[in-house]
């Protein structure tokens, strides 16, 4: 199997921010990374790692201080399109319906009222909220919530679904569901997604390959890739000894030096 | 996934389950139906028993008739003034002015917080003029503006406008800088341009402290319309006091108290009536 040309490409990243003190604070300091087409990453650490500055950089809201980043070959200067966000929460419009809220980015590109229907419809039913449509933000669940917001992403037909603890505000029980059907979704589209989390178990169900990263400042501590056959048994073996391994490296080496 | 979505009638033909239904809904319904009809009647029975309680003062002892009219006196004086058109034209003139005022104020306002809001070098470039001018109560204008404009409609105008500004300014220039960050990264990743994201996602957002300082405006805009009338008008509720006062006559002052109060509730009830019809997710999502 020949390499593909990464989808997406940071070089030796560094993003400095200016603390509350006014000194400078290493949100993230020479990450690199690459992400293939069609490929699940999952970025875990602990807080304060830079996780989340590193996906900010890709989605294009953040410059960094220093290193570059490119998408298929052009750098990264601006949000778009091409790189679909799922927030944590409260990103939905509260002032639009579920309808509105997923014809948004079409209609911004200016997209006739009829397509954008049409897509909204198809989006909606992939994630199973077509009866939903004329609700408000307010009258969901979280979960459905963040179903919305992965339609409102996907409906734009991105080439990579950047997702920030997409899944952390919501019950346990929602989570495993929702967990299945980004699987689910992700080999329907054959996007790639990088996907930010602070759950060990989380990375393991989904990733075809996990980032670790470590704090102050943030840095990437070191890859691991899952070859586990999807859909993934958490009950299994290989997922206790991968849960074991991912631990350790979040926390063993940390432990060590005290 | 579809166990998610909520269910609104039982699967199959289950007849007993779907009367059930028919029946909540049904109680459901008489049952909102009661309270808006105690409210209602409560509020009625409020104004009614304060009248009678006013009404009752002329029985007691040391109390003028001539300076503390009860209602059947101010009543019987306000049917021939309404109908002959006095009132109503008084009326008339008076939210004229003060509609007038409040729409340019509102007009003017809403754009001033937003380009002091969006554009660092036009607020600090007006900071200090604006802030400075908001201190100064509108009340404190209207001798110079007589003086400067007489007593014409467009004085008028421009007094109460000045007065309804600064709250929608100020509302609205906190509503569109707190805009929260992660509406704005939406509205970017998903291609919406400067423009777009301003009129689809910046000015919703901020709707409701704009709704805030518009509701705030309306009572600023009577208060300073009637500083404006009393200080030079031919016509206006206001005038009209003021020409009470002159005549020595109580119950047309209490006759334009009443208008005054009345005009402010209903401004007010039509305002919150208008925000949630036109905009149903805000009322409900807070």
């Amino acid at each position: 199997m020949s390499p593909a040309p990464p989808l997406i490409e940071a070089s030796s990243v560094t993003q400095i921010f200016a603390a509350s003190d006014g000194e400078p604070s290493w949100a993230l300091k020479n990450a690199s990374l690459a992400v293939a087409p069609g490929e699940f990453v999952c970025i875990i650490g602990p807080s304060g790692c830079g996780k989340s500055t590193l996906l900010h950089m890709i989605a294009g809201f953040l410059t960094p201080t220093e290193g570059s980043l490119r998408f298929r070959g052009r750098p990264i200067e601006a949000p778009g399109p091409e790189r679909g966000v799922v927030f944590q929460e409260y990103a939905l419009f509260a002032w639009m319906t579920v309808r509105q809220n997923v014809e948004f980015g079409l209609k911004m590109r200016g997209i006739g009222k009829a397509e954008r229907r049409d897509k909204a419809r198809r989006f909606l039913d992939v994630v199973g909220l077509a009866k939903m449509a004329d609700r408000y933000p307010h009258e969901l669940s979280g979960g459905m919530r963040q179903r919305v917001a992965v339609a409102r992403a996907l409906v734009n037909e991105p080439e990579v679904l950047l997702m920030d603890e997409p899944f952390a505000a919501v019950d346990a029980i929602t989570r495993a569901t929702l967990q299945d059907e980004l699987l689910r979704l992700w080999q329907e589209f054959r996007i790639s997604v990088v996907f930010i989390t602070h759950n060990i178990d989380e990375a393991i169900f989904l990733g075809e390959r996990i980032v670790v990263m470590s704090a102050h400042p943030g840095t990437i501590r070191s890859e691991v890739r899952i070859d586990l056959p999807y859909p993934r048994d958490r009950g299994s073996a290989e997922f206790a000894r991968l849960y074991a391994r991912i631990g350790a490296e979040l926390y063993g080496k940390g432990k060590e030096t005290r | 996934m579809s166990s998610a979505t909520p269910e609104t009638a039982m699967a199959g033909g289950d007849a007993h389950a779907r009367e059930l239904e028919t029946r909540f809904r049904l109680a459901l319904k008489a049952q909102k139906r009661r309270a808006v009809m105690m409210r209602v009647g409560l509020n009625i029975a409020g104004i009614v028993l304060a009248i009678v309680l006013w009404e009752v003062t002329r029985f007691l002892p040391g109390v003028n008739e001539v300076l503390f009219p009860p209602p059947s006196i101010v009543i019987a004086e306000a049917i021939p003034m309404i109908a002959s058109g006095e009132i109503p034209n008084n009326i008339l003139v008076s939210l004229k002015r003060a509609g007038g005022g409040f729409v340019i104020a509102a007009l003017l306002a809403v754009v001033v917080g937003v380009l002091t809001a969006r554009l660092p070098v036009f607020n600090f470039l007006t900071e200090p003029l604006l802030h400075g001018s908001r201190s100064l109560p509108a009340i404190a204008l209207v001798p110079l503006s007589v003086l400067w404009f007489g007593i014409g409609e467009a004085a008028k105008i421009a007094l109460v406008c000045w007065g309804a500004f600064f709250p929608i300014w100020v509302n609205t220039f906190i509503g569109v800088r707190d805009v929260h960050p992660i509406y704005l990264r939406s509205a970017a990743c998903l291609g919406a341009g400067r423009v777009q994201t301003l009129l689809w996602v910046v000015l919703p957002a901020a709707l409701p402290m704009i709704l805030a300082g518009l509701r705030q405006s309306i009572a600023i805009s009577l208060i300073v319309l009637v500083a404006a009338e009393l200080s030079g008008a031919t016509a206006g509720v206001a005038y009209m006091m003021s020409m009470g006062h002159q005549l020595f006559r109580v119950d047309v002052m209490f006759i334009g108290l009443f208008l005054l109060a009345a005009l402010g509730f209903l401004a007010d009830r039509l305002f919150v009536a208008l925000t949630r019809k036109l905009f149903p997710w805000y009322a409900s999502s807070h």
